[in-house]
């Protein structure tokens, strides 16, 4: 059977000429469903690379209220640079403090004369490891209970709440990816069969002269997955024509996000997944379609 | 080749379309089933090539009991039966040539033997001029010679023809019950459905007569 895929693969490309209609049908309705999943997935990407990049330049800041002698710190550094999420710890002391604020008020900065340069407290800056920013309160937790720290600060709640928008993004690009791929299922499924409904005559002939269920079935299985396929690739073109054309300025401001320079286009991975996505959603659609239409016997 | 034993063939809320036949059909026999419409006669046929299972009863083929035989294995036993209907069933979107080569198409068979005996088999039926038409460019009587050179082009054991010469004129009947003969004295086996007296009268055989789904009558020439 396999030795035969040549002849089978043609006989798909024959159907598909006779049924030009049906099949472009098909073929679009797969490429505007998974162009619209491939939309959100940028999205979701993006914003997925954005929260990591802003997660690992955040810092936990401790203050300390009572800054320690040489031998303290360096104590209180190498143990918290022990701490397995931990991937770096930088001393600021006040005078560094003092020239950092200095620095951020720009021109303003005359605002501070007659201030001391040890009217900020010294601080530690604690990063943790990328892939640990999930674990920040927890750190900052374990943090809290040393009593060389005062008070600590991180951008905990901000964190939290983007974390939250990226998952109902997720949520959403999932629900309604699946929502579109089950359409596009139903869709690619009902155009096979109406192109099964026009070879009635045909296929009871092919049963007539002894084709098996698996002859019959392959050039429609291989139909499918063509125009699933062909689905698939129209989505990418579609989706990278958006990006080029507008996601690419705008999704930023789509997605109120300011502090995102280049929106990425899907990753290569991705594009396949999408264009494999477009054959499977073909090859099951013509198996839900082909189940009622290939009988060799009545009763 | 063929045997039957008491078989019934029932319908929801019909009565019986085949009532407690048995008989038995001998390799290389040319057989007709006659009777009037609704007799039974393609009932028959259809049991007999598992398009449809009997009620009750059993059918054997070349000593195999095919009664409850599964969707698996029905297209192999189809591979050694030729089968000719009244309305050619044709495959439009495919040229002569390509009719007759798909029973071998879905044998497997290699693609030199494929046009070998498809050639044969046209120029057995006069149409190996005709084999880039299409079906529909073709009259009646020369789709039904298509349709008898794509069952005979595998050698079957057993020719199954529900009326094959129904819709044709009386000179194309001739030529096709030649074809008929001529494929039964190389040694298939014939089971032809006709209502056509005139035919038997003409080419005298071994008739089976069905009445009301009861096999009524059994005479050899």
């Amino acid at each position: 059977m396999i030795g035969q895929l040549p002849y089978f693969t043609v006989r798909a490309l024959r159907n598909m000429r006779n049924s030009p209609v049906l099949s472009a049908a098909a073929i679009f309705t797969v490429g505007v469903a998974l162009a619209l999943l491939a939309f959100f997935v940028i999205a979701v990407l993006n914003v997925q690379r954005l929260t990591a990049s802003w997660a690992a330049e955040l810092a936990i800041v401790a203050y300390l209220e009572q800054p320690p002698d040489a031998a303290g710190l360096n104590r209180l550094l190498s143990e918290i640079r022990a701490y397995p999420e931990v991937a770096e710890v930088r001393h600021i002391s006040r005078q560094e403090a003092f020239q950092r604020f200095q620095k951020r008020l720009g021109s303003d900065a005359g605002l501070l004369e007659g201030l001391g340069a040890d009217f900020l407290p010294a601080s530690l800056e604690i990063r943790l490891k990328p892939e640990q920013h999930a674990q920040t309160a927890a750190v900052a937790e374990r943090l809290s209970r040393n009593r060389a720290l005062g008070e600590l600060h991180y951008g905990r709640e901000w964190l939290e709440r983007f974390e939250a928008f990226l998952s109902l993004l997720r949520t959403l690009a999932a629900g309604l990816g699946g929502f579109l791929i089950l359409a596009a299922l139903v869709i690619v499924a009902n155009t096979i069969k109406l192109t099964l409904y026009a070879r009635q005559d045909e296929l009871e002939a092919m049963t007539m002269v002894g084709a098996t269920a698996l002859f019959i079935k392959l050039p429609y299985l291989i139909e499918g997955a063509l125009q699933g396929l062909l689905g698939g690739l129209l989505a990418l073109l579609v989706s990278f024509a958006a990006y080029f054309l507008v996601l690419r300025e705008s999704l930023g401001s789509i997605l109120l996000l300011t502090g995102i320079d280049t929106i990425h286009f899907l990753p290569g991975l991705w594009q396949a997944a999408i264009v494999l996505a477009g054959a499977l959603i073909g090859v099951l659609g013509s198996l839900l379609a082909l189940r009622k239409f290939v009988r060799f016997c009545q009763g | 080749m063929i045997q039957l034993f008491n078989v019934t063939k029932d319908y929801e809320r019909e009565q019986s379309a085949l009532n407690d036949i048995t008989l038995q059909i001998d390799k290389g026999e040319f057989v007709y089933l006659t009777g009037p419409s609704g007799a039974g006669k393609s009932t028959l046929l259809k049991l007999i090539c598992c398009a449809e299972r009997p009620t009750r009863g059993q059918i054997l083929m070349d000593g195999r009991n095919i009664t409850s035989l599964g969707d698996r294995a029905i297209p192999y036993l189809r591979r050694n039966l030729g089968i000719v209907f009244q309305d050619f069933k044709l495959l439009t979107r495919r040229t002569v040539f390509e009719n007759v080569a798909f029973p071998l198409e879905v044998q497997g068979r290699r693609r030199m033997e494929i046009s070998k005996k498809v050639y044969q088999a046209l120029k057995q039926v006069g149409l190996e001029h005709r084999l880039s038409h299409y079906p529909l460019q073709l009259s009646g009587g020369e789709q039904q010679r298509v349709a008898v050179a794509r069952a005979l082009v595998v050698d079957p054991l057993v020719l199954l023809a529900d009326e094959p010469t129904g819709n044709l004129d009386p000179d194309v009947t001739l030529d096709i019950m030649e074809l008929f003969k001529g494929a039964n004295a190389r040694g298939t086996t014939i089971v032809m459905a006709t209502h056509d007296r005139g035919l038997i009268w003409q080419y005298p055989r071994r008739v089976l007569t069905l009445e009301a789904g009861r096999l009524s009558g059994d005479q050899k020439p």
